[in-house]
């Protein structure tokens, strides 16, 4: 439970989507057959059944679903970072595909429900460990 | 109830479950001392509870023949440690689909089973944990659970959205927007139950009051939840003695008859970020089966004890098992309409996981039985139907139980 909760960019069912990160790209998986985008990614379309899934790269806009702001450390790679906003964003392609993110570049207690944010891409580290860019999300203005 | 249809049907199922009405009676409850770190191992925890729940109905540890605990943990009592504690060695029936969280519900469906079958005659299920005494080496504990799901440790863990008290802050934060539910609604959840464990003499908050002034003036733990809006973290454990209807009638106290079971689920499972009904729980779909089966309504309900590892989660359940409509539980639970004394809908009589214990449920079904009997510490005059419901990840569970008429 101490270990560092960085993601391991190299794994297989998420490798696309870091590696999208890393050249500023936000990227989803998206069936060939249907359209819809599939979130988390798995190996067949929920919707049609179908197993051919592409990653594709989107806006990288969305809206705050919901978040919760950690005023009080619960978690130890998380200490010394509170107070900190995390939550989900709804997508502008899809809002029904939820993110789960790091709102940054404004104070927890700027954001709302429904305000339109975008992706920004920086590099997640803990300690003096190896770093991993991902997507996290910042107001839009 | 409404039936499931249109856009949010699919998000979830009830489990299909056979008729079990009446052919299964628990007739023994039992607890272990709920404690903070009290240094105790689980099943001696479980032991304790055990032994208590035998001399409630007056069986011998040699009358058990079968026992049901929670498959899902690794520190549950095993037979070998039954028959060495009582020092007994006749073959025991064994199950894993018992103990606490949403099984505390659906194991006298199971036992029913075993009893039906001739598996089994008098089958005990328990559930333990001494998650406050191992809780500086966070062995245990269901932050262990979760962190291991690969989404979870690639998608969600690296944003910091975890442990539970995140999950649960950010979901009640998306029922506030949607509805107007506020800090007063879910405070009137937290000072009901810690009222209901004042009165409790086994509850762990027994000699902490608290009112709802206080509650609005704690800091946040989680924005929008409070620490107050969190379920404890102790050692405990509690069990229950269930047999055919035919012997039920012969133990020392009056039975108290399974009437109907549900079983819900989502199927996001446990990532709570990806259910499309971001603010229900599978109650939606495991309360009306169990109603259903019981041939009751909600509002034949005389005491509710629910799940309630967050106010949130309580709030939810009970709109979602058709108490209120949906949307409408903030303004439900406000005042004392959720006190045993409020004439509204007594809830969590014994303070729930807020405020008497976190041992995972198995207690509200102990209470609710002895609610049925008329021996609760916080008495609803005249209860007559009683009803658990569970909540854990992906399931949702109801245990609707009946008095002897
Ligand atoms: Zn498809």
């Amino acid at each position: 439970m101490s270990a560092s909760p960085l993601p391991d960019p190299t794994l297989e069912i998420t490798r696309p989507f870091f590696e999208g990160a890393a050249r500023r790209e936000l990227r989803i998986p998206r069936c060939r057959a249907c359209g819809v985008l599939v979130w988390y990614p798995r190996p067949r379309c929920p919707a049609c059944d179908a197993d051919a899934l592409a990653w594709n790269t989107l806006s990288g806009r969305g809206t705050v679903f919901s978040f919760a702001v950690v005023r009080r450390a619960l978690w130890k790679p998380f200490a010394d970072r509170v107070p900190y906003a995390t939550g989900l964003v709804a997508l502008e392609e899809d809002r029904d595909v939820r993110l789960v993110t790091t709102f940054v570049h404004c104070s927890p207690e700027e954001l709302a429900i429904d305000q339109p944010v975008r992706a920004v891409f920086e590099p997640l580290r803990f300690g003096d460990g190896p770093e991993v860019v991902v997507p996290l999300f910042a107001p839009l203005a | 109830m409404a039936e499931m249809t249109g856009p949010d049907a699919d998000w979830g199922s009830a489990r299909e479950l056979d008729d079990v009405s009446h052919r299964v009676a628990i007739v023994g409850v039992g607890e272990a001392d709920h404690t903070r770190a009290s240094g105790r191992s689980a099943d001696a925890i479980a032991l304790q509870a055990v032994e208590r729940a035998l001399q409630d109905c007056g069986l011998e540890p040699a009358d058990v023949d079968g026992l049901m605990t929670s498959g899902g943990l690794d520190d549950q009592l095993t037979a070998e440690q039954f028959h060495a504690h009582f020092g007994t060695r006749h073959d025991l029936w064994i199950s894993g689909e018992g103990g606490g969280m949403a099984w505390a519900a659906t194991a006298p469906y199971r036992a029913a089973q075993a009893l039906a079958g001739g598996d089994a005659n008098v089958v005990i299920n328990t559930f333990a944990v001494a998650w406050a005494s191992q809780r500086d080496a966070m062995r245990g504990g269901p932050g262990e659970f979760h962190a291991r799901e690969p989404f979870k440790a690639q998608l969600e863990l690296p944003f910091g959205w975890f442990p539970q008290p995140v999950y649960f802050a950010t979901i009640a934060r998306r029922h506030m927007h949607e509805y107007g539910t506020s800090p007063h609604h879910l405070g009137a959840i937290a000072v009901a139950c810690r009222r209901h464990a004042n009165s409790h003499p086994g509850a762990v908050m027994r000699n902490k009051p608290l009112t709802l002034d206080e509650y609005l003036a704690r800091p946040m733990l989680v924005d929008p939840l409070r620490v107050e809006d969190c379920c404890l973290i102790s050692d405990g454990g509690a069990a229950y003695v269930m047999t055919c209807p035919e012997r039920a009638r012969d133990l020392r106290k009056p039975p108290v008859w399974v009437s109907g079971i549900g079983e819900g689920r989502s199927e996001a499972g446990t990532y709570w970020s990806q259910q499309r009904n971001f603010t229900s729980t599978p109650q939606v779909f495991s309360a009306p089966a169990a109603f259903r089966m019981a041939g009751i309504e909600p509002e034949d309900v005389d005491v509710l004890t629910l799940y309630d590892p967050f106010t949130i989660v309580a709030l939810m359940q009970i709109e979602d098992m058709g108490f209120c409509p949906k949307g409408e539980g903030g303004s439900f639970v406000v005042g004392d309409h959720l006190h045993f004394d409020g004439g509204g809908l007594p809830f969590n009589t014994h303070g729930g996981l807020l405020s008497h214990a976190y041992v995972l449920g198995i207690s509200h079904v102990v209470e609710v039985v002895r609610q049925l009997r008329g021996e609760a510490a916080c008495q609803v005059a005249g209860a007559r139907v009683g009803v658990y419901g569970g909540y854990t990840g992906h399931l949702a569970s109801t245990l609707v139980l009946e008095g002897d008429a």
